[in-house]
């Protein structure tokens, strides 16, 4: 447990300390109207001086003990349910980030009192509300450790805090001060008895407590959300009334564009709305984020902040990448486009509905293949590794004068989808995808809007990363295929399934870098089918040149039905029947012509691989094989790879992510 | 009445509700030093200071520091006299900081805050040297800004009396006055979205 007082240092040396002395005051009531006035005595041994705050519990005072000790005092009205074993545990709990409670009395009237210690200077909440746009990165770092720490030795101790927020949080002199622990049974005392809550406490309340559970991961959820304030000055879940913001408690994902990672990552973990998942205690939550750097002194500028309101919103979010930004991986294009193919293709072998044993088999077959092949990848590797080494070298040296300009860019295109949307596109397929969505939606307009908004980068990206995809999605096919076919008595040699890899790759590549182009668009069907039979016939001449260069037969499949020779025109097939370029051409080009691909790469489509398609393509591959004649059953597993690795690699918007963010 | 007693009567407490507690000082001239008992300190400051540090004239509309001990105004050094202007900082020995501020055109009064984590005694949030009047209220020129407040409160000196001025009604010590009521050194003031205590020190 973290032992160490974490300082945040105080207003600055320039910035008066006390300057108006604003009180943690609550939000609700313009006129506080306090029960008691200055020079009342409810308790022996103090006097009040004046009021300081009211909240949903009662009244704070400030009093001077006979002897001249500052005190704060808090009146807890008699209730019927009045519980005092919660406070009296806290009693003599002792933290350096605590707001020390001295003791509780009891006044003639019959009231409660807590007599605790006097911090001024105003509470978090008056710092946020004056400084629009969040705190600095290191100084809400050093808030929340002093806050994280107290709360971790609240839970260490068998106390769970209930109430986190800012209103409750002070800074001492530049130690963090947590106060109002062990209140909490008087809140909900309250609450029932109908007084108006102040909409400021439902912000920080976790899902679980309209079922009554109150359990540590209850100021966990809080602690998630008081980091977001702290980063950028608003929560995640805001509404006009209580029970708005109840229900995004509730129900609503949130909205955590604004951070960065790893803040985003440690954010969403403390906000699930399942209990469980979250991080199960505060240390844990400060382990996962990096430790507060030393503060600058009059880091903590109030000043600051307005000068932020004054000119506008840029400002505070071009400073954002400079001081939140702490990303393990840098981020470059070429290295992003691999990892989230990456991710991708995880994604989408959970996704795909392929039965354990033939999963099992894919990756068995795939490391046999990955082994077989070592001789020709290996050198390719470390020559393209070191290619992209100095790649990295020469961008490092270029970046810094890009990333500002970038960062700017970003700022004010608030309507652009922000450069991490694959990651968490994948966050979000792999929440739904236990919930499969079967019944086809149709695709938002917005969605559809977004698709065809995507900035250019982004868009290559997605390409670049489909198309590594797509190959070793085709790779790993075809050595289904060639398992199929020779288990069918054909025995496949290894020429000929290189040959149909190598097509099946760059079928696949035709089909999604024409489909990257019409995505979101509706287009005009028969326009595109045109252009995809150009690019088919390119295919063909291609998938020829391959076969011819490997010296590869094609030999028809021993179960299919031989053509009549003298059907066989000289121009398209040799003389022992073995198709030419001519047929090849006409194969491909009538492939691409027949069907829709750019379909199959739709982000909009409604699953991400669907058999159904798959069935519909072979069954027209075997038709168009069997009008020119192409042997069987080549054209047949072509198309099949082509078709899987396409939807396995293409993007796909879950339909179900996108419905609830719409 | 004794040296002593005149000297203390110079003085109040405010403290003003959901706001702060505030320092008055009435007269003219106000020394600043650490708090021992005896000498009679108009602001005693708990810091490495002489029981008599330094000492703040007012001089119709505008103020001096005198330096009986080391002092600084905005970094120079002061050989006896100073003037104070809005924003100028204060040091005392070699920690004390403070700044002075006279935040409303329209009155002398002044006030100084710590911009180093010393405080007087008894704690106050800020100092207050009461020329004629002292403007409460949300206004941001005002001497002690009350963000919530719906209007500004007035008070002020003629002669030896204090009065209090804000519109409407309000109550000082239970009676009602309109638009202006006068003010004991011990009193309590409140009325539509406002209350605060005075006393005297």
């Amino acid at each position: 447990m973290h032992e160490q007082v974490v300082s945040v240092m105080p207003k600055g040396d320039e910035m008066p300390r006390h300057a108006n002395a604003h009180d943690a005051s609550a939000p609700e009531q313009v006129g506080a109207r306090f029960t008691y006035p200055g020079g009342s005595r409810p308790l022996e041994g103090y006097t009040i001086k004046r009021g300081v705050g009211q909240g949903g519990f009662g009244e704070i005072y400030y009093a001077i003990s006979d002897a001249g000790k500052e005190v704060a005092l808090k009146l807890i009205r008699r209730n019927l349910d009045v519980e005092l074993r919660g406070i009296r545990q806290c009693l003599n709990l002792k933290h350096p980030n605590l707001l020390a409670i001295f003791d509780i009395r009891q006044d003639t009237a019959g009231d409660t009192w807590v007599v605790m210690e006097y911090i001024g200077g105003g509470s978090l909440e008056d710092l946020l509300d004056a400084a629009s746009g969040g705190l600095p990165g290191d100084e809400a770092l050093a808030w929340f450790h002093g806050v994280a720490t107290a709360v971790a030795y609240l839970h260490d101790h068998g106390i769970v805090h209930r109430d986190l927020k800012p209103g409750n949080i002070f800074s001492d002199e530049g130690v963090v001060k947590v106060g109002d622990y062990g209140l909490s049974k008087f809140i909900s005392c309250s609450r029932r008895s109908g007084h108006t809550e102040s909409v400021g406490t439902v912000h920080y309340m976790a899902p679980e407590v309209a079922n009554g559970r109150y359990g540590k991961e209850l100021d966990v959820y809080a602690l998630g959300i008081l980091l977001c304030e702290l980063l950028t000055g608003r929560v995640p879940f805001e509404g006009e009334s209580v029970g708005e913001v109840l229900m995004k408690h509730l129900t609503a994902k949130p909205d955590l564009s604004a951070l960065a990672e790893p803040y985003r990552g440690v954010v969403a973990k403390a906000l699930e709305k399942d209990p469980a998942r979250r991080f199960a205690s505060a240390g844990e939550m400060i382990a996962a984020l990096p430790g507060p750097s030393q503060v600058p002194p009059g880091g903590a500028r109030v000043g600051s902040g307005s000068a932020n309101a004054a000119s506008g919103r840029p400002d505070a979010t071009v400073s954002k990448p400079t001081i939140v930004l702490a990303e393990p991986v840098d981020d470059e294009p070429i290295l992003r486009a691999v990892l989230d193919a990456w991710h991708q293709l995880r994604t989408a072998w959970r996704d795909a509905r392929l039965a354990t044993p033939l999963k099992l088999i894919i990756l068995v077959v795939g490391l046999f293949v990955v082994l077989a092949m070592a001789g020709t990848w290996i050198p390719l590797l470390i020559v393209s590794l070191f290619a992209y080494g100095v790649y990295r070298v020469i961008r490092a040296l270029v970046r810094p004068a890009v990333r500002a300009v970038d960062a700017r860019r970003a700022a004010a295109q608030p309507g652009a989808k922000p450069p991490e949307p694959p990651r968490a596109e994948h966050q979000a397929a792999r929440h739904e995808s236990r919930r499969r969505w079967h019944r086809r939606q149709p695709p938002a307009k917005e969605v559809a809007a977004a698709l065809v908004a995507k900035p250019p980068r982004q868009r290559l990206t997605e390409l670049v990363g489909s198309m590594l995809g797509a190959a070793m999605v085709a790779l790993a096919m075809c050595v289904v295929m060639v398992l199929l076919s020779s288990y069918q008595g054909t025995t496949t040699r290894p020429e000929q399934a290189a040959w149909l890899a190598l097509v099946s790759v760059l079928g696949s590549w035709a089909v999604l870098v024409p489909a990257k182009f019409w995505e979101g668009t509706p287009g005009e069907p028969m326009l595109r089918r045109f252009v995809m039979m150009v690019i088919g016939l390119a295919v063909g001449a291609a998938a020829f040149g391959m076969a011819d260069s490997l010296l590869v037969s094609l030999p028809p499949g021993s179960e299919y039905p031989k053509p009549p020779d003298y059907q066989l025109p000289p121009s398209f097939f040799a003389g022992d029947g073995r198709p030419l370029v001519m047929a090849h051409m006409a194969a491909f080009g009538t492939l691409f012509l027949v069907l829709r691909w750019w379909r199959q790469a739709d982000p909009l489509r409604s699953s991400r691989l669907s058999l159904w398609t798959l069935a519909v393509t072979g069954v027209v591959a075997a038709v168009v094989a069997g009008v020119w004649h192409f042997p069987q059953p080549w054209l047949l597993m072509v198309a099949g790879s082509i078709s899987v690795a396409v939807q396995m690699a293409a993007p796909w918007e879950n339909p179900k992510a996108v419905a609830e963010s719409g | 009445m004794n040296e002593r007693g005149q000297r203390e009567s110079n003085r109040r407490m405010l403290w003003v509700d959901a706001v702060g507690g505030y320092l008055v000082c009435l007269a003219d001239q106000v020394t600043l030093g650490q708090p021992i008992h005896g000498r009679g300190v108009d602001v005693p400051i708990l810091g490495d200071l002489s029981g008599r540090h330094a000492r703040i004239v007012r001089d119709g509309e505008s103020y001096l520091l005198e330096a009986i001990r080391d002092a600084r105004v905005d970094g120079r050094s002061v050989e006896r006299f100073a003037p104070l202007r809005e924003g100028s900082r204060i040091e005392l020995g070699s920690a004390v900081k403070l700044v002075f501020r006279r935040p409303h055109p329209l009155s002398a009064t002044a006030r100084l805050e710590f911009a180093s984590r010393h405080r007087t005694q008894p704690t106050a949030d800020a100092v207050l040297l009461m020329a004629d009047s002292c403007i409460l209220g949300p206004n941001a020129r005002n001497h002690v800004v009350c963000r919530r407040w719906p209007q500004d409160v007035l008070l002020f000196r003629e002669g030896d009396a204090m009065y209090c001025r804000t519109q409407g009604e309000f109550r000082i010590d239970g009676h009602t006055h309109h638009d202006c009521g006068p003010v004991g050194p011990n009193c309590r003031i409140e009325g539509e979205g406002f209350s605060m205590n005075l006393e005297s020190m």
